[in-house]
């Protein structure tokens, strides 16, 4: 025992010299007024980390004083970047999605760009109002959306074929759709629509009957009125019909999985599905088509923004990524790859898209007020309580009300 | 000369020096502890007492994020949630642990493969697992397909429906922390000598009588240590809670711990005082339960 | 004295004679002499071997699926199927190149013999003092090495991390070893192993003039042999597959470990499983070669029996 305990010793002092000569070696710097910028987020797949950073690559060559480390956090993302504001040690230009950023934004740890619009002659006229002032706070701005998407209808079409049914534009359209699909037993072994017990799927419904989450100024809730229940009820009437089933109830993880496995004919995902169908179920047969309407159109813009952190040690580097990456030319670059769409209207998206770019005009963004994640587990605990029986609509209203104003009290 | 004789030479100035040799031999987990565990809670316990946001305090709210946590229903929900989880796993645990340990403990053939077979759960990464369990224990998945031949055709999303999320996530543990479990048991095997066997096997004794007489109580040191191992493990659950519900909880708060509550309340919300509050709070609980655990199974360790 | 309380097991007072004076002869009963026990003794042998058989194979089909998993390509993946239908070898030969998990493993190999070294020298020392060294407040600081099970690590993050961050030892090896030094567990298995040892040991060492520490080196750690094969174990394994405290305090990919660099591969809405599966079996090698090694140390009986008074 104990000549294996010394070889060990010897491995272990073997093993930190070996690594600590690693640490030693200088770190690379760079000359030049411009200096090491630090660039992280998240990343949604392996092609979008290989994308990223050929469109830093590009950076770098037109800009070759300033060094971009492009490091994306795996793992739970807002921990580890609370972590490096709370230590002042965050990365310089960052990702921050529209639903946090209220929080960020009230928290102080995001740096305020209006200075640098009027410094740098940076115009924010061409990105589209409803995605940038999900990143506008008190009247500054602290983040420039880097793309989008909203929700679309994404339709198996064989399934669509074998059940004889054209696309359905409407709510009532939808139904005698799914109708149709279940006589025909065009989705065997699954059902004709998926549907996720998730109010950010919920919520275009609620605007397409006319309805809202919160009142025009964004101070009380209105989710009590007729429009937002017919819609509620809608939604959750598919399911509990057994038109819809939840994804896990078709074994899948999310509906995009539901659609590939063809346990699902009718999804309702963003552009983040069309990359996914193409690596992981290249062979199934679907198109993109409109959210259907009811009284009127309304959808969800789903948005990222390149923020700067207020802690950052190069403001006047980071600033340059942060509009190369969107400005015109950076978010062209980017967004021909397909896996958004352009937040800029002066960027015309990549091939296929232009179903999802329609819908711009009708979405609202994804992004409410500081404490919004409160409500919005309330939010889905709840709705996943009326999917199985377990509670009213009227008693999950009463819920979600209760939460907002709680939470936008304080 | 007798032992005692010379303990009694020693003396005081004996009595000194073992206490001085005591100190230096635990410096360093000392050390440890102080700095990177008794710190941080004292931190907390500061920092509990402040709405706390990202960059420090935002005022001063006395001992009311205490209060606050204690009438939020959610919390209670939560509390109950990892008391159930507590009760299913731990005993599982202890029990498949110890089994697997007397077996391999023989000296049967094979007795290396089924060591590693009965290890093996515990090797692979929590998250390596549970996304394999997962995948699994899915509504098509393979043990649904399984059961699916004998009989059970219902295709239960066993992780995402609320009455079998907290008790799947108990089995998934138990079947892979049991090698651990195992470990600790064999270690604790190990310190029994052959003769105690040797001797019960002249007194008569079966295998059975002998495991239950002569075995299970001369572990207790080994129980005592399981016991607590595996307790305060059960109540800071939090991985497999968080990769199984996507950090919600869900669904219907089925799989909400209260560490995953804390995270929630900290990074979600960006209330550091309040989770720091949680913290305590929770602390507090394990404090008191490993109090009562030793009390109540005594002096099951030479003083 | 050997620690065995009399009155649990209640063999004759000859037995325990015996046993002080190391008179014992082995073995039991004659197997062969009640007639059909040898039949049904083999039969439930049998059976036995069947059931652990089976049960072992059960363990094992998680990993013979993640082996399976990594020779297929990733739309096969989405649905289950115990062998490929195209045998590849793609995701290997990605994981090895396009992934620098050569690096990885190099990391996590350094840092996990790293921690798991001094946790036996600090465990060992320190499970000894609180079992067998007497110095004023030994329960309570125990108690306290207790409490540190008690801490969930979450709630440890933000001090720690800004503790880290003044001490300048983000994104350094030694910064990630200090904070992995969990050792209650550890302590507390020493300690527990260290109490079953018969004092008579010790007071002969002290009889033959051994201080403290040799008392300890050259017969107490012998002796532990178990203790240490599990504590090798459990440390190398936990600090092999941790992931919270890497992913935070190990942030630039020279940095990474092996848990850092499977995470690669788990994305919001979907995973790249051939690449994932076959990464993991290459991160599982390491730890399957420690406990073959280290397991045989768990060898039944190694406590010595016979101790003299």
């Amino acid at each position: 025992m104990r000549r294996v305990l010394l070889t060990f010793l010897v491995l272990a002092i073997a093993a930190v010299v070996a690594t600590t000569a690693a640490q030693a070696r200088p770190h690379r710097t760079v000359a030049g007024p411009s200096g090491n910028v630090v660039l992280s987020g998240w990343a949604s797949s392996g092609s979008e980390f290989d994308f990223l950073t050929n469109v830093v690559q590009d950076f770098e060559k037109k800009y070759p004083n300033i060094h971009v480390t492009y490091q994306p956090i795996n793992g739970n993302y807002p921990q580890a970047m609370l972590a490096r504001f709370a230590s002042h040690t965050p990365p310089d230009v960052f990702y921050v999605d529209s639903s946090v950023a209220p929080d960020w934004m009230a928290a102080g740890v995001l740096q305020p760009l209006n200075s640098y619009f009027s410094k740098f002659h940076f115009s924010t006229k061409p990105f589209f109002p409803r995605l940038l002032s999900g990143f506008t706070y008190k009247g500054q701005v602290y983040g420039l959306p880097k793309d989008w998407s909203p929700l679309a209808m994404e339709i198996n079409t064989s399934m669509l074929q074998k059940a004889g049914v054209g696309v359905p534009t409407t709510w009532p359209a939808l139904i005698a759709a799914a109708k149709r699909m279940q006589v025909t037993n065009a989705v065997p072994g699954g059902a004709p629509i998926c549907l996720s017990a998730d109010w950010a799927r919920l919520l275009p419904f609620v605007y397409q009957a006319g309805g809202s989450f919160l009142n025009k100024a964004g101070t009380a809730p209105v989710l009590n009125t007729p429009a937002a229940k017919k819609a509620i009820n809608f939604y959750v009437g598919l399911a509990t019909s057994g038109l819809a089933r939840t994804p896990d109830q078709l074994g899948s993880g999310w509906c995009g999985e539901a659609l590939g496995k063809q346990k699902a004919a009718i999804i309702f995902e963003g552009n983040w599905a069309l990359p996914y169908m193409h690596d992981t179920f290249p062979t199934v047969s679907y198109a993109t088509y409109a959210m259907p309407h009811g009284r009127a159109r309304g959808d969800l813009g789903f948005t990222t923004s390149y923020s700067m952190a207020k802690d950052s040690k190069n403001k006047a580097a980071a600033w340059t990524l942060l509009s190369y990456l969107t400005g015109a030319q950076g978010m062209k670059k980017w967004t021909d790859q397909g896996l958004a769409l352009p937040s800029r209207s002066d960027v015309p998206p990549a091939a296929g898209r232009s179903v999802l770019i329609k819908e711009a005009p009708y979405s609202r963004a994804w992004s409410f007020f500081p404490g919004f994640s409160d409500v919005y587990t309330v939010m889905n605990n709840d709705l996943t309580a009326v999917f199985q029986g377990k509670k009213d609509v009227q008693g999950m209203i009463n819920d979600i009300q209760a939460a907002t104003v709680k939470a936008l009290k304080k | 000369m007798s032992a005692e004789a010379y303990r009694v030479r020693g003396g005081r100035p004996g009595r000194a020096r073992e206490a001085l040799v005591g100190y230096a031999f635990v410096l360093a987990p000392m050390a440890v502890f102080g700095v990177f565990f008794l710190f941080p809670i004292g931190y907390a316990i500061y920092i509990s007492r402040y709405n706390w946001g990202v960059y420090g305090s935002q005022g001063s709210v006395g001992w009311h994020n205490y209060g606050w946590v204690l009438h939020d229903p959610i919390f209670w929900r939560s509390m109950r949630n990892i008391g159930e989880y507590t009760a299913w796993v731990v005993p599982a645990q202890m029990a498949l642990g110890l089994f697997m340990a007397v077996i391999v403990n023989q000296k049967i053939k094979a007795r290396t493969f089924f060591r590693s077979a009965f290890y093996f759960p515990s090797i692979a990464s929590s998250a390596a697992i549970t996304t394999i369990a997962i995948f699994i224990l899915n509504a098509d998945g393979l043990l649904n397909k399984a059961l699916s031949l004998v009989g059970y055709d219902h295709h239960t999303p066993w992780f995402y429906t609320t009455t079998t999320a907290m008790p799947t996530i108990a089995g998934l543990n138990a079947w892979t922390t049991s090698g651990t479990m195992m470990l600790f048991y064999l270690a604790s095997l190990q310190a029994i000598p052959n003769d105690v066997y040797e001797a019960a096997a002249i007194d008569g004794a079966g295998r059975w009588r002998t495991f239950w007489k002569v075995t299970f109580p001369l572990l207790k040191p080994g129980h005592f240590f399981v016991a607590v191992v595996s307790i305060l493990g059960a109540v800071k659950l939090y991985d497999q809670a968080f990769i199984v519900s996507g950090g919600t909880g869900g669904p219907d708060y089925a799989t909400l711990t209260p560490v995953l509550l804390l995270v929630q309340e900290a990074v979600q919300n960006i209330r550091f005082g309040y989770a720091a509050a949680m913290g305590v709070i929770l602390l507090a609980f394990m404090v008191v339960l490993t109090l009562a655990q030793r009390l109540l199974f005594g002096r099951s360790e030479a003083a | 004295m050997t620690a065995i309380e009399p009155e649990s097991f209640g063999p004759p007072a000859a037995a325990i004679d015996n046993l002080v004076t190391g008179n014992v002869d082995g073995g039991g009963p004659s197997r062969g002499a009640i007639p059909g026990r040898a039949r049904s003794e083999r039969a439930i042998r049998v059976g036995a071997y069947a059931a652990m058989t089976a049960i072992s194979l059960l363990f094992f089909i998680p990993f013979l699926w993640t082996v399976s998993t990594s020779l297929k390509t990733l739309p096969e993946t989405a649905y289950f199927s115990l062998l490929p239908n195209h045998w590849s070898l793609q995701a290997y030969h990605d994981v090895w190149t396009k992934y620098d998990f050569a690096r990885y493993i190099e990391n996590s190999a350094g840092l996990s013999v790293a921690i798991t070294l001094i946790t036996l020298v600090v465990a060992g020392l320190g499970g000894y003092a609180f079992a067998r060294l007497r110095f004023p407040g030994r329960e309570i600081l125990f108690f306290g090495v207790l409490a540190t099970l008690m801490v969930p690590d979450q709630l440890r993050l933000v001090p720690v991390y800004e503790m880290l961050v003044k001490w300048h030892l983000i994104n350094t090896y030694t910064g990630y070893v200090l904070i992995k030094l969990g050792l209650a567990t550890s302590l507390f298995l020493m300690r527990q192993y260290f109490l079953t040892i018969p004092k008579d040991l010790e007071e002969a060492a002290k009889l033959d003039g051994a201080g403290y520490f040799k008392t300890f080196w050259r017969v107490m750690l012998p002796l532990a042999g178990p203790a240490l094969a599990a504590v090798t174990i459990l440390e190398f394994q936990g600090a092999w597959n941790d992931f919270f405290w890497a992913s935070l305090l190990l942030q630039t990919p020279d940095h990474y470990t092996v848990q850092l660099g499977l995470a690669q591969f788990v994305f919001q809405y979907h995973t790249e499983w051939p690449k994932l599966m076959a990464a993991s079996v290459i991160a599982i090698l390491p730890i399957v070669a420690v406990y073959l090694v280290f397991q045989r140390y768990f060898v039944a009986g190694v406590a010595s029996a016979g101790v003299k008074g």
